[in-house]
């Protein structure tokens, strides 16, 4: 079909991003369903589409209710109004809460109790010394911790934290007890139900320096329960809730539930005008704890009295209320999973990530470098190398300088100690923190400052833009000059999400990487871009650009009759040039197969336009997170890896890298894990033309689940690695240990 | 195997760059790394003659941190020039102190003619490929913001050098004034650079060709990058300039890949070099997408000895000269007879004068353009000479050196005027000066020796004995007239070098 036939801009032809999250959370719950998955990892799923949800809430929903309170009519590229979206998605987040809940109860409570969990709901489910404990525990653990609040005329309606869970309370002043305290002479601008009645309102947050899962007193000789010696859990809530009477002791408790609210989690932060940026989004982080609420979940069966209050004092609409068929937030579900004795119920069929063929424990890791390209994939290959290449760099005499970006790091961590180290040896540290990483910015700037003491270079990055490219330069003096290593790669320098998150890296020291490098420092560090790059390309100027190019390029290559394909994994597909340049290779005939973890826009099966690309999604033991883009291009394949999703956000607003692979051995291993990944029969779900996903039809087909596949691929090489090593005789001199080896 | 780090600053008009050099014998010169920050001190400069506090701020910092970067790199050496900007300031020797208070960074300020020739220079560092460019017809287009340098080479040397006030940033601000179509862009820029040019071209050219351009420049680089090669044909560049002018410049850009905001820039560097190459009938286009500081360093590397000369520079500059002498009717044939003769002289008097072979070659220059200001007038030649040599741009002599030259030339006519005589407002120090003395004091003598300029001084030999300076000449030569002339010329030698001038005849 010509192009000048298809109007691209089609509404039909695209699939809304946020409906198309929420299929992502879909997904995932389906794992928290499958019996295939240990009952541990089910729990583990379940908990997860808790807290995307959250995340959803707070920076979807937040957003486009600004848009719909701003009267922003503009349609998204699938056509729909800021308020259209608001409903659609409200629904479906109402429906998915029900899917949910109905998971809990019906499916892993059973589940969990025919292990010999049992998650205790109800008080008087309790033994006498269950109880005992509890009042016990309320008494020397929670009363000191927990500061109930109530509403009078001098009490305003406190704050109520974001996520936070609270118990929300009506009371009533026992007639023997004077004149009370919390009359709430503040009058409602409807008079309420509860204000009719002399009732008064009164909340109380739970601790959340208190485990929320307590674990109650083992029984005495208990039966075990298959196999497992059985344990019974109850939540804190449960227990404040019971106790709520000792904290208004002059007052009849007329009904106490749990709540929890959402807040927009949207920073408004003018860059340009901000003298100190740093200081700027401590500020707005302040602020964010009084954004505006934008969901409520209740328990089901609230007395209405008290859910008028807190509607009322909230400003939130019907729509916005969630009646939960059971505990609030099940984040807490993670926890219970870490219980002790039930081990056997998690997921070992995972081999552990391995040692990188190349990088054997003890060697010189810039020798290594310096015999060619290495190429990582984690977590099935070990995270560790990545830890030892900045570790060693601090302390190498001959390193001249680290430089480093910083996303996303873990709480104590290894990378961020080693370059506060290099710091303090004197050496050019220069570290990119991104404050502006959302959820991370606090994090974010304790890490900068720690820096900062130890005498490193912090910089911000640019204005109006986030830096979430992950590079580290090392410049090191050697004897025949001076040689740059660079580590690039999709995932963040995170040596806890490293465990969990399937990512690529590159080590190299190729000159034309190292220029590349220094340039990208530089121009973060405020210096004037290159005009050209040798190898990287960057967004937010070059990288669509390229990226359609290279989708162009196959289109060509198949209209002249070559060999024309795509193969690319991402998190996200939802820039509409990336998507129209697709629509138009498929058109021409270019085969296209996407593995696109989460939100696709793109709609497939469309006659004439997309029904050449298939898009697939793996949600599976390990986050999907490495970004690898493969381009046939007439039988001389191009491959690359990055930082980027194709989504606007990526590729317009942000400072991105995406770098070829060009040694041979690498470029097949890429490819390679393109290849088992589109062979995955097992925890792929296939993208359906109405924007739904369907689990591959298994028929016929070997059982293929691609991350235990590469993991035990990953195993098999360290092995024939290791064995290599053992035959070979050669004296290998010991390289000293590292610093954090030494203190280990 | 030792391997110096060298820092080349360049504190531009409207940018400050740092490069850091890796060089050594085996591998030459090796680019590390390279910073720019955009800093406008030109539009200060240019309008108010200082630079404002809050530039003077902000270059001071960025120096501070270049200063950081060269001692993370562990730098031995650097050079760090200002150019017209600074140049054109007033109160430059303030600022520049202040700059090396903050930073520790001393910074010289370069004439154009030197700054062109570090340009040069720099291309020159491309050693092989520069030769072989330049055997052919030659000329290098030199493209900065305020102006343009044409050096025209003939047979591997620099026949003539030419600045003209059509930098791109004064054709940009010319145009931008203008109401037009994005077609007509092309030509209104050819109608605006077109005079100049073909004055050039008929100065220099008539009805030569020019086979070979090459262009240094800070926005015709980005199209060859983007282009990913050096080279560029006539009729490519010309393909280039046309579809910009039909399809609008960003447009072109963004299809080439450029992605700099700069293309405006780029576009009117491309009709002008596009415009150079139709009027020079020129045929290929090198962009070799060098800067100052390639230049700098490579000056640094050869002075050192670190690399081997790839090009004879000092051979560019006299030719420059001698071309000069011609544009004034010199005679060549004299001129090399007084060239050679006051060489043969500064030769042998080295130990007693100590000037070096950077004043040997400023020697040489005045030997050759001893005599331009004839051409204006005979009787007042010394300042007519005086005025020439101030106003011709001689590539690669700093404005002292000129100043040195054209005095020395000047004196060699007129009464010396001791230092402390002269009219304070000249800027050469006392060092200078002291070399201008020398300097004339032997080219008096040697004018001396070829007063009847019959050049019967060809074959001679000094040495000096005592304090005397003994110039034999071969046998047979009447030289009755020179012995007269010097010895009214020799008190002012006598007087600088404390030498008597002999002259001798060799028995047969």
């Amino acid at each position: 079909m010509a192009d000048r036939e298809i109007d691209y801009s089609n509404p039909a032809y695209y699939y809304n991003r946020e409906l198309s999250w929420l299929q992502f959370d879909r997904r995932c719950l389906n794992e928290a369903r499958s019996k295939e998955n240990p009952v541990m990892e089910r729990l583990n799923f379940l908990s997860i589409t808790a807290s995307n949800l959250d995340e959803f809430f707070m920076v979807r929903v937040a957003s486009l209710q600004d848009m719909s309170k701003g009267g922003y009519t503009k349609r998204d590229i699938a056509g729909m109004t800021a308020d259209e979206q608001l409903d659609a998605i409200l629904a479906e987040a109402h429906a998915f809460v029900g899917s949910q809940y109905s998971t809990y109860n019906h499916q892993i409570l059973p589940a969990l109790k025919a292990e010999g969990i049992t998650m205790v709901d109800d008080y008087r489910e309790l033994r006498a010394d269950e109880k005992a404990f509890l009042d016990e525990f309320f008494e020397t653990e929670v009363y000191p911790v927990i500061t109930p609040m109530a509403v009078d005329s001098s009490r305003p309606f406190p704050l109520i934290l974001n996520k936070s869970l609270n118990l929300g309370a009506l009371l009533k002043r026992k007639e023997n007890a004077g004149p009370g305290i919390l009359n709430r002479t503040k009058k409602s601008k409807k008079t309420l139900k509860s204000e009719k009645e002399n009732l008064e309102f009164a909340t109380v947050q739970v601790p959340s320096v208190l485990p929320r899962v307590i674990r109650l007193p083992l029984e005495e000789h208990p039966e075990l329960v298959n196999g497992h010696v059985p344990v019974r859990v109850i939540l804190l809530e449960t227990v404040i809730r019971e106790h709520m009477d000792q904290l208004f002791q002059s007052y009849d408790i007329v009904c106490a539930y749990p709540f929890r609210i959402m807040r927009s989690a949207d920073m408004d932060i003018d860059e340009d005008e901000a003298e100190d940026l740093l200081k700027e989004i401590e500020k707005s982080l302040k602020q964010r704890r009084h954004g505006n609420a934008i969901r409520l979940e209740v328990e089901a069966g609230i007395d209405t009295r008290l859910l008028d209050i807190l509607v009322e004092e909230l400003q939130l609409n019907k729509d916005e209320i969630f009646m939960i068929d059971g505990p609030l937030d099940l984040t807490f579900l993670s926890k219970v999973r870490k219980l002790s004795g039930f081990d056997d119920l998690h997921e070992h069929r995972y081999p552990a990530p391995q040692e990188v063929p190349e990088l054997p424990k003890g060697c010189d890791i810039f020798a290594q470098i310096r015999k060619g390209d290495i190429f990582l994939h984690h977590p099935y290959e070990s995270f560790q190398p990545v830890v030892d290449f900045i570790s060693r760099a601090a302390d190498d005499p001959d390193v001249l300088a680290i430089k480093q970006t910083l996303y996303r790091v873990s709480g104590n961590s290894p990378i961020v100690a080693a370059l506060a180290r290099a710091a303090d040896h004197g050496k050019q540290v220069t570290v990119l923190v991104e404050l502006k990483a959302r959820f991370d910015e606090e994090n974010n700037i304790v890490w900068a400052r720690m820096l900062e003491k130890a005498g490193a270079h912090v910089i911000y990055g640019l204005v109006g833009l986030k830096t979430h490219s992950k590079i580290t330069l090392i410049v090191r003096r050697e004897e025949d000059g001076i040689r740059r290593y660079v580590h690039l790669a999709t995932g963040n320098y995170n040596d806890i999400t490293a465990r969990l998150y399937t990512d690529v890296g590159l080590m190299t020291c190729k000159e034309q990487f190292g220029e590349d490098a220094t340039a990208v420092f530089n121009m973060l560090s405020g210096y004037s871009e290159p005009r050209s790059w040798n190898k990287l390309l960057l967004a937010p100027l070059w990288l669509k650009e390229r990226f359609k190019f290279l989708i162009g390029r196959e289109t060509q290559h198949a209209l002249n009759g070559e060999p024309a394909r795509i193969k690319a994994k991402m998190n996200s597909l939802c820039d509409p040039d990336i998507i129209e340049a697709l629509y138009k290779a498929s058109g021409a005939g270019v085969k296209i197969d996407l593995i696109v973890r989460g939100i696709c826009c793109l709609r497939v099966g469309i006659p004439g336009i997309s029904d050449n690309i298939v898009v697939r999604s793996i949600v599976g033991n390990f986050l999907e997170h490495s970004r690898i883009f493969w381009f046939a291009n007439g039988g001389r394949p191009e491959i690359y890896a990055g930082s980027a999703d194709w989504m606007p956000r990526n590729l317009d607003r942000r400072v991105e890298i995406v770098f070829p692979l060009e040694d041979p051995a690498v470029k097949e291993k890429a490819e390679h894990i393109l290849d088992v990944e589109l062979m995955d029969t097992m925890q792929a779900s296939i993208l359906q033309p109405d924007g739904t996903y369907e689990k591959v039809d298994r028929r016929g087909k070997e059982k293929i689940n691609s991350q235990m596949l590469l993991g035990e691929e990953a195993v098999r090489t360290a092995q024939a690695a290791e064995e290599a090593r053992r035959q070979t005789r050669n004296f290998v001199p010991e390289v000293p240990p590292t610093h954090d080896e030494v203190q280990a | 195997m030792a391997i110096h780090v060298f820092g080349a600053i360049d504190v531009g008009s409207y940018e400050l760059g740092l490069k850091i050099f890796e060089i050594s014998r085996s591998k030459g010169i090796r680019l590390v790394d390279h910073m720019e920050r955009r800093i406008d001190l030109g539009s200060d400069t240019y309008a108010t003659g200082k630079i404002s506090y809050f530039h003077i701020q902000q270059a001071g910092q960025v120096l501070a941190e270049f200063r950081k970067v060269m001692d993370n790199y562990r730098v031995e050496a650097y050079r760090a020039y200002g150019t017209s900007a600074i140049r054109e300031m007033t109160n430059a020797s303030l600022v520049l102190e202040q700059w090396e208070q903050q930073s520790g960074i001393h910074i010289d300020v370069i004439s154009n003619s030197e700054q062109r020739f570090l340009d040069y220079k720099s291309i020159a560092s491309k050693g092989e490929e520069f030769n072989r460019f330049i055997k052919d017809t030659c000329a290098i287009v030199d493209i900065g913001g305020g102006s343009i340098q044409i050096s025209l080479f003939n047979e591997d040397k620099l026949s003539a050098t030419q600045n003209m006030p059509l930098g791109i940033l004064r054709l940009y601000d010319q145009i931008s004034h203008i109401d037009m179509r994005t077609s007509q862009v092309e030509s209104i820029v050819e109608e605006l650079v077109g005079a100049q040019i073909n004055t050039f071209v008929k100065l220099y050219l008539g009805d030569r060709k020019i086979h070979n351009i090459i262009v240094v420049d800070d926005y015709l680089s980005s199209v060859a990058e983007a282009m990913q090669t050096e080279y560029v044909n006539a009729d490519k560049l010309s393909d280039i300039v046309r579809s910009a002018g039909r399809l609008g410049a960003a447009n072109v850009a963004r299809r080439l890949g450029i992605m700099d905001d700069s293309y405006n820039l780029v576009y009117l560097s491309g009709i002008m070099v596009n415009y150079i190459m139709q009027r020079f009938g020129a045929e290929k286009l090198w962009v070799p997408g060098v800067t100052l500081c390639d230049g700098m360093v490579y000056e640094y590397a050869e002075n050192h000895k670190i690399i081997p000369p790839s090009h004879d520079f000092e051979g560019d500059i006299i030719s420059c000269a001698v071309n000069v002498s011609k544009r004034y009717q010199g005679s060549e044939e004299r001129e090399r007879t007084l060239e050679k003769i006051a060489v043969a002289v500064f030769d042998a008097t080295k130990k007693i004068h100590g000037l070096g072979k950077r004043e040997k070659l400023l020697l040489r220059l005045s030997a050759t353009l001893h005599d331009c200001g004839k051409y204006i007038s005979m009787s007042n030649l010394a300042d007519c000479s005086y005025n020439i040599i101030m106003s011709t741009e001689i590539i690669g002599l700093s404005h002292i050196e000129r100043e040195i030259v054209a005095n020395v030339v000047r004196f060699n006519h007129s009464d010396f005027v001791y230092y402390e005589e002269q009219n304070m407002a000249s800027d050469i120090d006392r060092e200078s000066y002291l070399t201008i003395a020398k300097l004339t004091a032997i080219l008096r003598i040697v004018n001396g020796l070829d007063r009847s300029h019959k050049q019967k001084f060809g074959d001679i030999h000094i040495t000096v004995k005592g304090d005397k300076m003994l110039i034999s000449v071969k046998p047979g030569v009447d030289i009755t007239l020179e012995k007269g002339m010097i010895s009214r010329r020799a008190e002012f030698f006598e007087e600088v070098f404390g030498l008597t001038p002999v002259i001798k005849q060799r028995k047969s």
